[in-house]
């Protein structure tokens, strides 16, 4: 059985700042939204104060599409925090989005056994409630052609 | 070139014990590490006038106390007490490399003569790196919630990137753990120092954070090493020879959230600090007769030899074989063990020993006709710092 347990787990609750409220917000309503400059149009994360590519200061969060590709990953096997242990080993995976080049999401891999995190392997966005405030975006492997 | 190249010397070092848990507090460790450098050179405590440190303790999670978990400048101010102190500088970027070169700058600039740097490092009790608690703020709200803890996950990301795209497999860094032990047990100082590693040892270890077994992470130790700084011609009035700083680079750059390093962003930390190094030594990497390269993770000696420019994108691995690394190597690397076997004291360790091979004070580990020393002080991208040090000023 090489499927992470994660109904045992823990995890730390996101606390959304004066930047990062509009992502948590569009994830609670099953959106993937990321920052973007909408100067030149570039989609930057984590959320900053100014554009990482042109500085300048107008930035909007628009949705994506939630499709991408594991740009890395790695497998957890220390147990060193409790509330993670139940799902060790598990895919800590880093998603690069089609639509948002350049901009790293990190995730888990879900609804897949650890062994099947790959660099290059296609992925989508689900999303997994926390509780009545908090959703995490998460990713399992793309299910339809792409 | 540089007009400041070989006008400041590393002369005397120092280290402390290193223990795996913490004995005696952190700042006996610093004090014994400053003095024995001081020592070394042949100094009074009067005569050092600079203080330099990079105090962070890399474990989270964990309270800061100075001269416990820390050792800052106000505590070692306050240890020494010393009668002619004229400069000090606690630095929070670029790690101890950083510190290092703020000193050689203070030097330059004449403001003090004879300065010290220090690195002290604690293992506190329990788990090293702890998660946030229940919740999970700024730059970490991206990562923590997924399970990503300290930095050997976030270095571990890069190094499967890295794998995939090369083809190339993490078996092959057996030989860094197994030859950088072997240099160990040249080094009296290092915690592992007479302790063997096998090649089966390294294959048959434990995963942490896959590619990461438990011998590709510098185990946490409590222990210092200091150096003292001064001008060349000062330096060469002192006791041991002087290693010359011929040039040196910096550069900070993190594009993930948290913790969390991508493969390009080591590779361009790298490729920048490294080039202002070449350009104000006028050195190359074919010059180079010994090497070491911070390795708190082993993939980062990886990121180093590539995007310093010892080999090509996707062959570091392949390069560290067939005794390339040895000390009769063609490029002996990481000769005083690697913090892989001196336990996690940060890359001032790294930056003594460029100093001692290049001023010929390596003892048994000692390379032949060393002139060209080079230094790559911490992982590229998080806080990269390089140095070329030479035993002949041009």
């Amino acid at each position: 059985m090489t499927m992470s347990d994660w109904n045992r787990v823990t995890r730390p609750i996101p606390v959304p700042n004066e930047w990062t409220k509009p992502f948590w917000e569009s994830a609670r309503r099953g959106v993937l939204a990321l920052q973007r400059c909408q100067a030149c149009k570039h989609f930057q994360h984590p959320p900053y104060a100014t554009c990482v590519r042109c500085m300048a200061i107008d930035l909007a969060f628009e949705p994506v599409s939630g499709k991408g590709a594991i740009y890395a990953y790695t497998i957890m096997y220390h147990a060193g925090d409790k509330r993670f242990a139940a799902a060790i080993p598990y895919a800590s995976i880093i998603v690069e989005l089609d639509d948002a080049p350049g901009a790293l999401l990190a995730a888990n891999l879900l609804e897949a056994p650890y062994t099947e995190a790959k660099v290059g392997r296609r992925v989508e966005v689900v999303f997994e409630p926390l509780n009545d405030d908090i959703t995490l975006p998460q990713f399992r492997l793309a299910r339809d052609k792409q | 070139m540089w007009e400041n190249r070989c006008k400041v010397a590393v002369s005397g070092v120092g280290f402390s014990r290193v223990t795996r848990s913490a004995e005696i507090p952190l700042a006996a460790h610093a004090l014994a590490a400053v003095k024995g450098a001081v020592e070394d050179s042949g100094l009074a405590l009067s005569d050092i006038d600079g203080l330099a440190t990079y105090p962070e303790l890399p474990a989270t999670g964990h309270a800061m106390v100075d001269g416990i978990t820390i050792v800052s400048v106000n505590c070692m101010m306050a240890m020494l007490k010393l009668p002619n102190l004229a400069w000090h500088v606690q630095v929070e970027t670029v790690n101890i490399g950083g510190a290092v070169q703020q000193a050689v700058n203070a030097l330059l600039a004449g403001v003090c003569r004879y300065a010290v740097v220090w690195r002290a490092m604690h293992n506190p009790k329990g788990t090293y790196q702890n998660l946030p608690g229940a919740q999970a703020q700024g730059a970490a709200q991206f990562t923590a919630p997924y399970g990503f803890g300290g930095p050997g996950q976030g270095m571990a990301v890069a190094y499967t990137r890295w794998l995939e795209r090369h083809g190339q497999s993490r078996e092959k860094m057996a030989t860094l753990a197994v030859t950088q032990r072997r240099h160990s047990h040249k080094n009296p100082h290092a915690y592992f120092c007479g302790q063997p590693l096998t090649r089966e040892d390294y294959l048959n270890s434990r995963m942490v954070a896959y590619p990461f077994c438990l011998y590709d992470c510098d185990i946490p130790v409590q222990g210092a090493v200091a150096i003292v700084l001064t001008t060349a011609a000062r330096a060469r009035d002192l006791r041991p020879r002087p290693a010359y700083i011929a040039g040196y680079g910096q550069r900070l750059a993190f594009e993930v959230a948290g913790r969390i390093g991508s493969l390009s962003s080591y590779m361009e930390g790298g490729r920048s600090s490294s080039r202002l190094t070449w350009e104000r030594s006028g050195f190359s990497p074919k010059d180079v007769d010994v090497a070491q390269i911070y390795d708190g993770f082993s993939a980062s000696v990886i990121y180093g030899l590539e995007s310093y420019g010892f080999c090509k994108e996707g062959e570091a691995l392949d390069f560290i074989q067939d005794g390339r690394m040895e000390l009769d190597g063609e490029l002996p690397l990481n000769t005083f063990g690697g913090s892989l076997s001196t336990g996690r004291i940060h890359g001032l360790w790294h930056i003594i020993e460029g100093a001692l091979q290049a001023s010929g004070r390596a003892g048994e580990r000692q390379v032949e006709d060393v002139n060209v020393s080079f230094v790559g002080a911490s992982a590229p991208i998080v806080q990269g710092t390089t140095f070329i040090f030479v035993r002949e000023p041009y």
